[in-house]
C-alpha cells in the first residue's frame, strides 16, 4: 500500500514543478523598431553617449497616434507629438531604454535621456533621443546593443548607415555586428534568465586604435 | 488489489503528464499581455518567449511571420479590395498559430475542463464562445473608443487595464469555486476510503465503494453547469488580444475598418479551432483517466479527486499570476 501511494505523490510534486516553470508565456514581437544610432564624442575624444533614432512599424505607429489631437488632419507636428514622446521616454526608463553598452568589456551606466522628440513621416513614427553615458567613456572599445529581453519589441539596426560617429577621433571605426548564431545552449540559458531577446540583438562595435 | 491500485497510479500519472504537457506547451493564458508597454502607449510587453526550437519555436516563428504580414495585406486591401481574401486567409492562420503560442486562455480552459470533468461538446463550445467573445470585445472596444469617443491609445490602454482586472479576478473566482467543490469531493472520497479500509479490507470492488467515489450529482454538468461555463467563457474571452486591437486601429487609420473587423473575426475563428483542439485533448485525457480509475479500486478514484483539486488550484494560480504580473507592472502603464 505505502509504495503505491508514494509514486503518485512524486507525480504530484512533479506536476507542481511543471506548473511553476510553465508560467512565462511567450509572445511574438508586436512592435518592430528600426534603429539608427550615433555615438557622440567630446573634444577630448571620449564617448559621451548614444543618439538614437527609432523608427516604428506602421501598425504600432497608427496605434500610438490614434486619437491624438492634430492641427492639420493627417499631419502630426513635433509639437502634436511631444506629449507622446514624453510618455515614451518616461516609460522607456523602466527598461533602461533597451540599450546595453560596454566599454573595455565593462558595463556602462547611462544618465537621463534628453533632447527627445517624435517625427511622423509616411505614416510612421520615429523617436529621437540622446542617451548620455553617466561619465564620458575613454576606453578604446565600445559596444552598444539594443534589444528587448522579452522580445516583445523587435529591434533591428537599419540596413544602411545604421551607425555614425559624431566628433570621434579620426581613426575610430564603427560597425554593426549581426546577432550571434543562436545555439541551443545559449537560448535555453537565456530563456531561463528571462533574457531571450538578447539572442536577436545586433551590436554596434566601435574600435579606436 | 495490487493491480487495481497500480491502475489508479497509472491513471493519475497519465493525467498529470497530460496536465504537465498542456501547461508546459501552452503556458499561462494571456500572460503575454500581463506586463506594461515599454513605450507607455500600446500593447503591453510579454514575458520571455521560449527557445526558438522544436515545435514551440516553429509556432513562434509562424505567428510572428503571419502577424508581420497583416499590416501589408491591410495596405493591399486599401488599394485593391480583392486583396481581402489574402488578408482574411492570413488572419485565420495567424489566429491558429497565435492561439497555439501564448495566451487565449488555453491553460485556463484546459484546467477547467480537467477539473470539471466536462464533455467534449462543452469543451468545444467553450473554446469557440470565448475566442469569438474575445474578437467581439476587441471590435467593440476599438469602435467605441475610436469612432464614438475619439479616445487616444492611452485611454484604450486604460480600458484594457480594467477589463484585465475583471477577467483575471473572475478566473480566480472560478478556480476558488472549483476548489470548493472538488475539495469537498476529495474529502468525501478520503473519508469514504478510510471507512472502507477500516471495515471491509478484503472487498475492493463492492458497489458501495464505487458509489462512494462517484461525484454527487450537483457536481455534474447541468443547468447550473452552463452558468459556470458562461463564467469561464467571459473570464477567458474578456481580454481582447493586443494583435487584434492593433489590426483594427491600423485598418481604421487606413479607412478600411470593415476589413479590420473581418480580419479580427477570422483571427478569432483560427484561435477557436486551436483552443478547441487543446480542449479536446484535455477532455480526452480526463475521460481516459476516469475510465482507468472506474475499473480500479477506491484509491484510483481518490487520486483522481486529488488531481481535480490540483487542476482547480492551477486555475486559481493562473488567475493570481495574471493579476499579480499585471499589478507588478502597473508603473509601466501610461
Amino acid at each position: 500500500m505505502i509504495p503505491a501511494m508514494k509514486i503518485p505523490s512524486r507525480f504530484l510534486a512533479a506536476a507542481f514543478v511543471v506548473a511553476a516553470f510553465a508560467s512565462p508565456a511567450q509572445a511574438h514581437p508586436h512592435v518592430w523598431v528600426t534603429v539608427t544610432s550615433a555615438v557622440v564624442y567630446d573634444a577630448k575624444g571620449a564617448a559621451t553617449g548614444v543618439r538614437h533614432a527609432w523608427k516604428f512599424d506602421d501598425m504600432y505607429s497608427a496605434f500610438a497616434v490614434e486619437g491624438l489631437p492634430q492641427k492639420t488632419k493627417g499631419v502630426f507636428t513635433r509639437e502634436d507629438l511631444q506629449g507622446l514622446a514624453e510618455v515614451n521616454i518616461t516609460t522607456l526608463k523602466e527598461s533602461d531604454f533597451f540599450t546595453f553598452a560596454k566599454a573595455g568589456g565593462k558595463d556602462v551606466v547611462f544618465g537621463e535621456a534628453s533632447d527627445y522628440y517624435l517625427d511622423y513621416k509616411d505614416e510612421v513614427l520615429t523617436l529621437n533621443f540622446m542617451l548620455p553615458f553617466k561619465t564620458p567613456v575613454k576606453e578604446k572599445d565600445v559596444s552598444i546593443e539594443v534589444y528587448d529581453p522579452s522580445y516583445f519589441v523587435a529591434f533591428a539596426f537599419a540596413e544602411k548607415d545604421a551607425v555614425a560617429l559624431v566628433g570621434a577621433p579620426a581613426q575610430c571605426k564603427a560597425a554593426v555586428e549581426a546577432p550571434k548564431e543562436v545555439s541551443k545552449q545559449l537560448s535555453e540559458a537565456s530563456f531561463l534568465a528571462g533574457n531571450w531577446g538578447q539572442n536577436f540583438a545586433s551590436k554596434i562595435a566601435v574600435k579606436c586604435p | 488489489m495490487k493491480t487495481a491500485a497500480g491502475r489508479g497510479t497509472i491513471a493519475a500519472a497519465a493525467f498529470l503528464l497530460a496536465l504537465g504537457f498542456l501547461l508546459t506547451l501552452f503556458g499561462v493564458p494571456d500572460a503575454a499581455f500581463a506586463q506594461g508597454s515599454p513605450f507607455g502607449v500600446g500593447p503591453r510587453a510579454a514575458p520571455p518567449p521560449p527557445p526558438a526550437e522544436g515545435m514551440m519555436g516553429w509556432i513562434f516563428a509562424k505567428q510572428a511571420e503571419f502577424y508581420r504580414m497583416l499590416s501589408g495585406s491591410l495596405r493591399a486591401v486599401k488599394t485593391d479590395q480583392t486583396a481581402v481574401a489574402g488578408l482574411f486567409g492570413i488572419s485565420f492562420l495567424y489566429g491558429v498559430f497565435h492561439a497555439a503560442g501564448p495566451g487565449h486562455g488555453k491553460a485556463v480552459i484546459s484546467s477547467y475542463l480537467f477539473a470539471n470533468n466536462e464533455t467534449w461538446r462543452r469543451g468545444v463550445v467553450l473554446s469557440f464562445a470565448s475566442a469569438m467573445l474575445q474578437a467581439l470585445v476587441a471590435i467593440v472596444l476599438v469602435a467605441v473608443a475610436s469612432l464614438v469617443l475619439g479616445a487616444t491609445a492611452r485611454r484604450m490602454g486604460d480600458a484594457v487595464w480594467y477589463i484585465e482586472i475583471v477577467a483575471y479576478s473572475l478566473i480566480i473566482l472560478i478556480g476558488l469555486q472549483l476548489l470548493w467543490r472538488k475539495g469537498r469531493a476529495f474529502m468525501a472520497a478520503l473519508r469514504g476510503k478510510a471507512d472502507h479500509h477500516g471495515h471491509h479490507d478484503h472487498h475492493h470492488h463492492d458497489a458501495a465503494c464505487d458509489h462512494l467515489h462517484t461525484p454527487p450529482p450537483a457536481n455534474l454538468a447541468g443547468p447550473g453547469g452552463w452558468r459556470r461555463g458562461l463564467a469561464a467563457i467571459v473570464a477567458v474571452g474578456l481580454r481582447p488580444c493586443s494583435g487584434a486591437v492593433l489590426v483594427l486601429i491600423f485598418a481604421l487609420a487606413q479607412g478600411i475598418f470593415w476589413a479590420g473587423i473581418g480580419a479580427t473575426l477570422l483571427i478569432g475563428l483560427g484561435t477557436a479551432i486551436t483552443v478547441a483542439v487543446i480542449a479536446t485533448v484535455a477532455v480526452g485525457a480526463r475521460g481516459l483517466a476516469g475510465r482507468l480509475v472506474s475499473s480500479g479500486d477506491g484509491k484510483g478514484a481518490l487520486l483522481l479527486r486529488g488531481v481535480e483539486v490540483l487542476a482547480s488550484l492551477a486555475v486559481i494560480a493562473f488567475g493570481a499570476l495574471l493579476l499579480a504580473g499585471y499589478m507588478a507592472n502597473e508603473r509601466m502603464l501610461i
